[in-house]
Formats: structure tokens, C-alpha cells, sequence
């Protein structure tokens, strides 16, 4: 990393839009988002089921082909790459999942779910060197040698989520989308597994898109945060501004949800918002926060308002910073 | 210490099993607890510390087949339930008692009106036969309670997001005023701002109607928020045991998995960068090692946590189970 300038970012999204057709029209998944990541950093995504998290990632990679915008990896547009090209890019953009009981084949055995990545591009000469990587790997993310034979089944959750870490870095990534890898973990597991991600980053110098519902797991492995609402990029600011100075309404009744595991914290009023998310099949106009926010105003409902700067590199979508006034 | 008053549910000594016919997994061993009328009771743990096999036995639902009580006794309201005919406990079982499983999606009947599912309850205990009339009523009322509008008890669960269905299940949990209400992680499966707002709702509906609560999670926030007790659970055993302030204070003696389970969740305050997490796994329940359960993880294990399962240290409220304990002041053995 470079010291003094700003690294240049090794991706960028600029008003990146993924609408899916339905019966009833479009549903607005991800709608005109754009997020900087520099290199060796994290940027956690973070929102509420249905805000369109997944689907970032997912367009991000191109496993979902993207409606509008443009994808820079290293300032080139990826989305203009053929086939061919793509291949080439997707060693260096990789993805681990959510859920690592449905997302490795369960009839293979680990070494063989390791090595197929590496099978598949050759980018090792023949299979015993892929193996023989893909026994390194498993030392790096802490799975015993003496399960490389074994079936998924036969493993925890947590284990089996190393299997996905590992498959993520056989082909030597510079790009890791974390798709909520700790969810489904039990918190004394989740704590061995966030350290790992956090090792290997410093290690191999990765960056990562961090996506997840867990603001407390977010703060932590995070340098920058995009809080997603219906969509949108609602607020966009380092972990530490976030956490410390909240603007946006849906944040700050985020944050304020979090049960704390501190007695002193139990009479905390808290700032509940009514109703659930709307509907993201065709949004109305306005701000679609509108309908759970306390300081709705008239503008709210009629104009969508825009993502801009409200301080030093503290971002956000909501009329009431607009002209400078704060909450 | 006086006398309390007479709890309303004790479990005492409980060991629960799984038996197939290849392996016996031993799901709870050897538990105590009691609960008072109108108080939460938490019972945290990681997967497999059993949990809910604790609640599922207080409610008589374990799987016929394959769970099976092996010790132990279960009193509430003064009857020993282990014992009661089936007959018996399905006056209990909805009436007095009632459960919040953890998944609202599957715990409701997808092809049946949520109203009518609600209602079913009460016709099953209409001891004191209430007109239809009334049940319909009393439907309304319920829903209302939840913040569902009474008039949309005719949809079905599909109509319904997962934080309204988790409503719903509530609602039928409540209808019949039971006076033990058994939450299995109800918020588990639910965003975190529904989750506040079901807590909320939760809390408040135990201060009107005094209802007793187990709350059965593995979020450390939840219990701070909610319990007036804590049991920590790990491989089947309760290994410690206090009032919530006793629990989360962290300059009182602790279990070291109780402190493992506080170093593995990220704070929200503190900029520590890495977690300490517990090394390793829970132990394989179908053949748990010798003398403590924990002993394998724990940082602070002796010669004597490999051989001997340690009893339990009591100071005033606060229970720990645990050898560390034998030298400390304070605290004394306590007799089982």
C-alpha cells in the first residue's frame, strides 16, 4: 500500500442498478448504488433481510448479470468483459457463503471440494500439486489434514465453513465477497472464524466486501460501512464515524435495536421503529424510508433524496442533513 | 436464606437422553433450576447444549421413539409432570404452560387461517364452555394484543411477514393466559429491528399479564435486556447460575466458558480488534469425556478437571460449577 496518496480503489461500483422482472414488475433489488473499496480493505455491507446486500455482492461478481451502471476492478469496467476475459477475472473475485451446509457438494469429499477450483482454471500443474496446495490450505485456514478425505457431513458448521474459506483462497484472490460467512455460527465458533478472515486479509493482503446483518459483527471487521435500506445505500461512512455518530434515522434505530450483553444497558429506551420494510416491487417516489421514519416530512414522500457528503467522509441519503443541519 | 414462596416450576436433577439404536447422545445431564411465578428465567447456550431438549421435557413433548427421561423430576403448579397420565398434561400443556418455537414459518399450519389456528386453542380448553361468541372475541382481543388488526385473522400464515407470523405464534401461545410461557429463540429468525419490537412486546405483555418466562438463546444482548436469571448451559449441564447481575458482572467470579462466551462476541463499545474465542469444539454429547465437560477448552484446567466432574460453588445467588472455585473465598460447596 502506498503511503502518503490514497490507494486507488481496487473496486468500484458507480450507480450499479439490478432489477429482476416479476408479476407485478420490477422489483428494485439494488438500486443505484455506488461503494469504493480500497485495496487490503473491508467494506461491510450491512442492512435487513430483503435491502438487496446479497444481491450487490452476487452483481458484483457478475454471477448476476447487472441492469445499469458500471463495475471497476482496478478502473476497468468488468461488465463490458466477455466470457473469456471473465473466467480470467473470476480468479481474482471470489465468494464465500452464507450457509455452509448447502453451499459445498455433499458428495465430495473436502479435498476434492478444495482442489476443484484449482482443477478447473489449472492453475496448478496436475492434480498432485493441486492437492499438495490444497493440503497447504487447509493448514492455513485450520482444517486438520486428516479430514481431507472426509465427507461434509461428517463436519460442524464450522469446520465446514472453513472448507468454503479455503475454496475461496485456492486460486489466490485479491477480492473476497463475504456473503454473512459467521450467520449460521454459534458465537464461540463465529469468534474463531471472524479471526481467521481477519488473519488471512493481513496475510495475503485481501480485500473484502463484508456483507451481513450483524451490526456488532460489522463494526468489528469493517473500515468502512454502507448501511442498505429497499436498495439503497442509505448511509455511507467509516466503521468508527458510524458507530460513534449515526445520521440517518433507519442507522440510528438500527444500532439503537441491538441487545446489549451489558446489564447497565437494560432500561435503554429503545428506538423502535414501527412496520416492516416495504415492498421493493416498483418504490414509490420518495425517500423509502419514509414510511417507518419519525422525521418524515412532506419532501420525504414526494422527492427521493440523494447520497452526499455531510461531513468528512460521512455520507448520506436523508432530507433533514440536507443544508447542513444536523440531528 | 427464608424460605421462598413455592416456585412455580423446579426442575430438579433432570437427565434427558436420545437413544437410537447405534448411539445414546446425551442431551441433558443431571440439571436444577426453579423458576418463580411472574419471572424470566434465561437459558443461554451454543447449539447442542441442550436447551430446548430442557424445555421440550418440561412441556412432555420429547420424540416418543428416541428421548427418554432418565432421572430427574419436574414440578409444577405442584404436580409432578413427568408422572401425569398424557391425558393430564394436555390440560396443562397450552393451558397452563405454553412454548414459542423458534421458527414462525414452520410452526404454523400453512393451509389454515391464522384466526382459526388461534382458536383452536381455546376450544380444546374450554373448560368453562365459552359461546362462540366469546372465543371469536377473545381471538380479536389476542390479536390485537400482538399489534395484529383483528381483521386480518381469515389470512393464511403465507399473507404474513416473518416478524407478523412470529406475532401470531405468540398470540397463540398467550390465549389461554397460560401462567409458563417457554419462548425457544424467538427472534432468532427475525431482523433485528422486528426483534426489538417483538422483545418490546414481549416484556410488556409479561409485566400485564404476569406470565412466568423460560427464554431459551444464545444471544448474551437478549438475556441482558430480558432475564431476571440466568442459566449458562454447556454440554447438557448448568455450570452457571445467578441473578443477571451476577451474570454480567464482570468483576465477579465467572465460569471460564461463561468468559470465553463474553470474549467471542464482538463489542459494540471497545475497539479490540481481535476476539478471544474458545478454542475447539463442544464435546461429541454421545460420548462426553470424563470429569468436566469443558476441561478440554478451558485455559485454566488442572490435573483434577480431567478426572473428576467438579460440584457446585454457591456464593449467596450466584452458582458456578466449576473446581477454580474450591479456593476462592466466598464461595462454598454446595450439597446436591
Amino acid at each position: 500500500m502506498t503511503q502518503e496518496t490514497p490507494a486507488a480503489p481496487l473496486l468500484e461500483t458507480k450507480n450499479l442498478k439490478k432489477y429482476f422482472k416479476v408479476r407485478e414488475g420490477w422489483l428494485h433489488a439494488v438500486d443505484d448504488v455506488s461503494v469504493t473499496i480500497a485495496p487490503r480493505k473491508t467494506l461491510g455491507v450491512v442492512g435487513e433481510s430483503g435491502c438487496g446486500k446479497s444481491t450487490l455482492g452476487r452483481t458484483i461478481l457478475r454471477l448476476l448479470d447487472a441492469t445499469e451502471g458500471q463495475i471497476l476492478f482496478k478502473g476497468q469496467n468488468i461488465l463490458t468483459y466477455n466470457r473469456k476475459e471473465m473466467r480470467e477475472m473470476r480468479k481474482k473475485m471470489q465468494i464465500i457463503f452464507q450457509d455452509p451446509y448447502s453451499s459445498i457438494d455433499p458428495r465430495m469429499s473436502v479435498a476434492e471440494i478444495i482442489a476443484e477450483y484449482m482443477l478447473i482454471h489449472k492453475t496448478c500443474s496436475g492434480r498432485t500439486a493441486a492437492f499438495q496446495r490444497t493440503a497447504e490450505l487447509m493448514d492455513t485456514v485450520g482444517l486438520a489434514r486428516r479430514y481431507a478425505g472426509a465427507y461434509p457431513h461428517e463436519l460442524d458448521g464450522g469446520r465446514r465453513q472453513r472448507i468454503g474459506i479455503a475454496r475461496a483462497l485456492s486460486l489466490d484472490p485479491e477480492f473476497i465477497v463475504c456473503d454473512e460467512p459467521v450467520s449460521a455460527l454459534d458465537v464461540s465458533i463465529q469468534a474463531q472464524i471472524l479471526n481467521l478472515l481477519m488473519d488471512i486479509q493481513e496475510d495475503r493482503g485481501l480485500t473484502y466486501l463484508f456483507i451481513t446483518h450483524d451490526l456488532s459483527v460489522v463494526k468489528h471487521i469493517s473500515d468502512e460501512i454502507a448501511v442498505m435500506y429497499l436498495g439503497q445505500c442509505v448511509e455511507y461512512a467509516s466503521s468508527d464515524t458510524l458507530f460513534e455518530n449515526p445520521m440517518h434515522p433507519y442507522t440510528q434505530a438500527l444500532l439503537s435495536a441491538i441487545p446489549e450483553p451489558d446489564i447497565a444497558m437494560r432500561g435503554k429506551k429503545i428506538d423502535i421503529i414501527k412496520g416492516e420494510v416495504a415492498s421493493p416491487i416498483d418504490p414509490p417516489a420518495g425517500c423509502r424510508f419514509a414510511s417507518r421514519c419519525r422525521h418524515a416530512r412532506g419532501v420525504c414522500r414526494e422527492k427521493a433524496p440523494a447520497l452526499a457528503l455531510r461531513e468528512e467522509g460521512h455520507l448520506t441519503a436523508c432530507h433533514l442533513h440536507e443544508g447542513g443541519c444536523n440531528l | 436464606m427464608s424460605k421462598p414462596a413455592v416456585p412455580l416450576l423446579r426442575v430438579k436433577n433432570l437427565s434427558v437422553e436420545y437413544r437410537s439404536d447405534l448411539e445414546t447422545v446425551k442431551a441433558v445431564n443431571g440439571i436444577s433450576f426453579f423458576l418463580k411465578k411472574s419471572e424470566t428465567f434465561g437459558l443461554v447456550g451454543e447449539t447442542g447444549a441442550g436447551k430446548t431438549t430442557t424445555a421440550l421435557t418440561c412441556m412432555r413433548l420429547l420424540p416418543e421413539n428416541t428421548g427418554r427421561v432418565t432421572g430427574g423430576e419436574i414440578e409444577f403448579e405442584g404436580k409432578k409432570l413427568l408422572n401425569l397420565p398424557e391425558s393430564e398434561m394436555q390440560k396443562i400443556r397450552g393451558e397452563r404452560m405454553a412454548m414459542i418455537f423458534q421458527d414462525p414459518m414452520t410452526s404454523l399450519n400453512p393451509v389454515m387461517p391464522v384466526g382459526e389456528q388461534i382458536e383452536e386453542a381455546l376450544k380444546l380448553h374450554n373448560e368453562d364452555n365459552k359461546t362462540k361468541d366469546r372465543i371469536q372475541k377473545r381471538v380479536d382481543e389476542v390479536l390485537s394484543m400482538v399489534g395484529i388488526p383483528a381483521s386480518r385473522k381469515c389470512e393464511y400464515p403465507h399473507q404474513f411477514s416473518g416478524g407478523m407470523k412470529q406475532r401470531v405464534v405468540i398470540a397463540m401461545a398467550l390465549v389461554c393466559e397460560p401462567a409458563l410461557l417457554i419462548a425457544d429463540e424467538p427472534t432468532t429468525a427475525l431482523d433485528v429491528t422486528i426483534q426489538a419490537q417483538i422483545i418490546e412486546m414481549i416484556r410488556e405483555l409479561r409485566e400485564r399479564l404476569g406470565t412466568a418466562m423460560i427464554m431459551i438463546t444464545h444471544d448474551l444482548g437478549i438475556v441482558a435486556q430480558t432475564c431476571d436469571n440466568v442459566a449458562v448451559m454447556y454440554a447438557g449441564k448448568i455450570i452457571e447460575m445467578g441473578t443477571a447481575e451476577d451474570i454480567y458482572l464482570l468483576s465477579a467470579n465467572h465460569h471460564p466458558y461463561t468468559m470465553g462466551l463474553f470474549g467471542s462476541i464482538p463489542n459494540l463499545r471497545t475497539k479490540a480488534r481481535r476476539l478471544t474465542p474458545i478454542p475447539g469444539l463442544m464435546p461429541d454429547p454421545t460420548n462426553l469425556p470424563e470429569g468436566c465437560s469443558f476441561s478440554p477448552r478451558c485455559f485454566k484446567k488442572t490435573s483434577v478437571c480431567d478426572e473428576v466432574s467438579p460440584g457446585v460453588y454457591r456464593n449467596g445467588t450466584h452458582r458456578i460449577s466449576c473446581h477454580l472455585l474450591k479456593a476462592e473465598n466466598h464461595w462454598e460447596a454446595e450439597r446436591q
